[in-house]
């Protein structure tokens, strides 16, 4: 049960390698030291994961929403939950690429190694990112069903207020009140939290993961139950009909 | 004969606006029992409610009030099973711009849970069924609004539905490929013995497609039957028209038994008639005797279009005086 559109690979990895290197040469002008060169490749290639995976979820729904198709996605004996786990799927997949091809430049380019933590750490931290960027697709997904075209933008912002909030270029210590206490909600934090600390950098809180996975795991619930409502109530309203014409 | 649709009392009202909210009442108890293997028409109005309707029944809307089973299954609980059974193709469909025709099929047979070997043969058999094979590769939105259509019915066949809801299958199209059509439904149709539920502002194409036809006005069904019991059960009365040279007693014309109403102008009179084909000869006749010269008679019939303005228009008004208004472009030549 997946998802469409095979973009071409050239698609898919153009904006997050323009991207990671306007970054990452801004680093090599700034003369950082090798730890604050790798914290923000760190969360440059993370943002570009979470963008690519994140709207691939979305897509689940937003393609519908531009080709004003949706009564035929509705009217398919899929369950949503399918739809959405597809387009997750593909979603991975495709990050996964990027993520790979990205930590290579930082090996090469900037002589950055994104496995020394370990394998097994740094697999547990594209899982998060993973599941963040379910959170986030499927918040749009929900917006979609609520608010139809006017939910578009968020499909392009949410990701990058999350990349303000939780401390992509710097530590979230340094954002004012009350920024950083909403940074903690948000899971993305542990979990880049968690892959600095690798590198030398302590954030200041405790037990990483599991506030991480579980903030993820919390989102997502409480995500599929708001899912299942507002569809219910677009099949009220007639929003799908309104997304169809 | 089991029943496809039943439709009991379906009641449902848009809400617009956040703060000022203004409610709209677009059905108000629809009754609707469709047999297996009919094609069921609905012929409306733009705005009738046509649309909403078929998306109550299509499980695409809920509604506010009202029983709806399809194929014996309730559409509140069963919904996933019916939708594994229905399928719906819209005259004005939508599907993915940047997708070919083939991509396309594609990627709904994935949503109908068709794959590998399956859906290929599938997706072949729709494209050549349809006579897609020459634009499979274009993009949907380079396609003429006709092509669009063909696609829209392919991929409503994707999974065999038994009930298909078609949404005005033929507007905005050209005649001939309207034709085409409703040919090709009537094919599929036949070979399948599928229930079609169609929706269609055009007389015509309900006339011609459909076994029974309901009108649908306001959100109330009218009245439904079949196209020539709908026709007799309004007797309007046919219009004769005749041509003719020399001089015509008008008030002659009114004491003809049967004549309800009629006109005469320069070298044209028109007569209603209570049943025209019984009232044609001693018309002619008693013309003839006055000494008429009849050049040309033109005898026309009922259509549709009248028996629906007869029962939406509002009661008393002068029933022949409102025929004579009508175009008779369906007139039969003596
Ligand atoms: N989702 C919706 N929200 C609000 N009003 C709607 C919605 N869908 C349809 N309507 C209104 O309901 C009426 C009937 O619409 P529709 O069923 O599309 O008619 P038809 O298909 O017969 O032209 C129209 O006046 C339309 O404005
Ligand atoms: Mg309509």
């Amino acid at each position: 049960m997946t998802k469409r559109n095979i973009f071409s690979l050239f698609e898919i990895l153009f904006w997050p390698v323009v991207g990671f290197f306007s970054v990452g040469l801004l680093t090599t002008f700034l003369d950082l030291d090798p730890n604050r060169t790798g914290f923000i490749l760190i969360g440059i290639i993370s943002m570009s994961v979470i963008q690519v995976c994140q709207i691939d979820v979305a897509e689940a729904l937003l393609y519908d929403l531009w080709a004003k198709s949706m009564k035929h996605t509705f009217i398919a004996p899929i369950h949503p939950h399918q739809l959405l786990l597809g387009s997750w799927i593909i979603g991975v997949i495709r990050s996964l690429v990027v993520f790979l091809l990205l930590a290579l430049f930082s090996l090469f380019v900037f002589d950055f190694d994104f496995l020394r933590p370990g394998v097994f750490p740094l697999s547990l931290f594209l899982l998060g990112l993973f599941l963040t960027s379910a959170s986030v697709g499927m918040t749009v997904c929900i917006l979609i069903l609520v608010f139809g075209y006017k939910a578009e933008v968020a499909a392009w912002s949410l990701s990058s207020l999350m990349a303000l909030i939780c401390g992509i270029y710097y530590p979230i210590s340094i954002l004012p009140t009350p920024l950083p206490e909403i940074a903690r909600g948000i899971p993305l934090t542990y979990f880049l939290a968690y892959l600095r600390s690798f590198y030398g950098f302590q954030e200041g809180f405790q037990s990483l993961l599991r506030w991480g996975f579980g903030l993820a795991g919390f989102y997502l619930i409480v995500e599929v139950i708001l899912f299942r409502i507002v569809l219910h109530r677009a099949k009220r309203t007639g929003m799908i009909l309104k997304l169809s014409e | 004969m089991a029943l496809a649709i039943k439709a009991e009392g379906i009641y449902k009202s848009f809400y617009t606006g956040w703060l000022k909210r203004s409610e709209k009442q677009v059905l108000r108890g629809i009754h609707l029992e469709v047999e297996k293997g009919e094609i069921f028409g609905i012929l409306g109005p733009n705005g009738a409610g046509k649309t909403t309707l078929l998306s109550i029944l299509s499980t695409l809307l809920f509604p506010d009030r009202g029983q709806i089973e399809i194929l014996g299954m309730d559409s509140r609980r069963e919904a996933h099973r019916i939708r594994e059974k229905v399928n719906l193709s819209s005259g004005n469909a939508n599907f993915l711009w940047s997708m070919t025709v083939e991509e396309n099929l594609h990627f709904y047979g994935m949503l109908y849970g068709l794959a590998g070997h399956r859906r290929n043969q599938k997706v072949k058999e729709l494209i050549s069924l349809l006579g897609l094979e020459e634009h499979r590769g274009v993009s949907f939105d380079r396609l003429s609004t006709g092509m669009k259509q063909r696609l829209a019915l392919a991929k409503s066949l994707l999974n065999d539905p038994s009930v298909l809801f078609l949404d005005e299958p033929t507007v905005g199209l050209d005649p001939s490929v309207s034709v085409w059509i409703r040919q090709q439904i009537q094919m599929i149709q036949k070979e399948r013995g599928m229930t079609i539920l169609l929706t269609t502002h055009n007389m015509r194409e309900a006339e011609r497609l459909c076994d029974r036809i309901a009108f649908l006005k306001d959100g109330r069904i009218l009245t439904a039957g079949d196209p020539d019991s709908l026709k007799r059960m309004v007797r309007l009365g046919d219009l004769i028209k005749i041509e003719f040279e020399g001089r015509v007693e008008e008030d002659e014309l009114g004491r003809i038994e049967g004549v309800i109403n009629y006109s005469v102008t320069n070298g044209l009179c028109e007569v209603i008639v209570d049943e025209g084909e019984r009232r044609l000869g001693p018309l002619i006749t008693k013309l003839s005797e006055d000494g008429v010269k009849i050049k040309r008679v033109t005898l026309g019939q009922t259509d549709l279009e009248e028996v629906f303005l007869e029962f939406s228009k509002s009661s008393n008004s002068d029933m022949g005086l409102y025929l004579q208004e009508l175009d008779h472009d369906q007139a039969k030549y003596l």
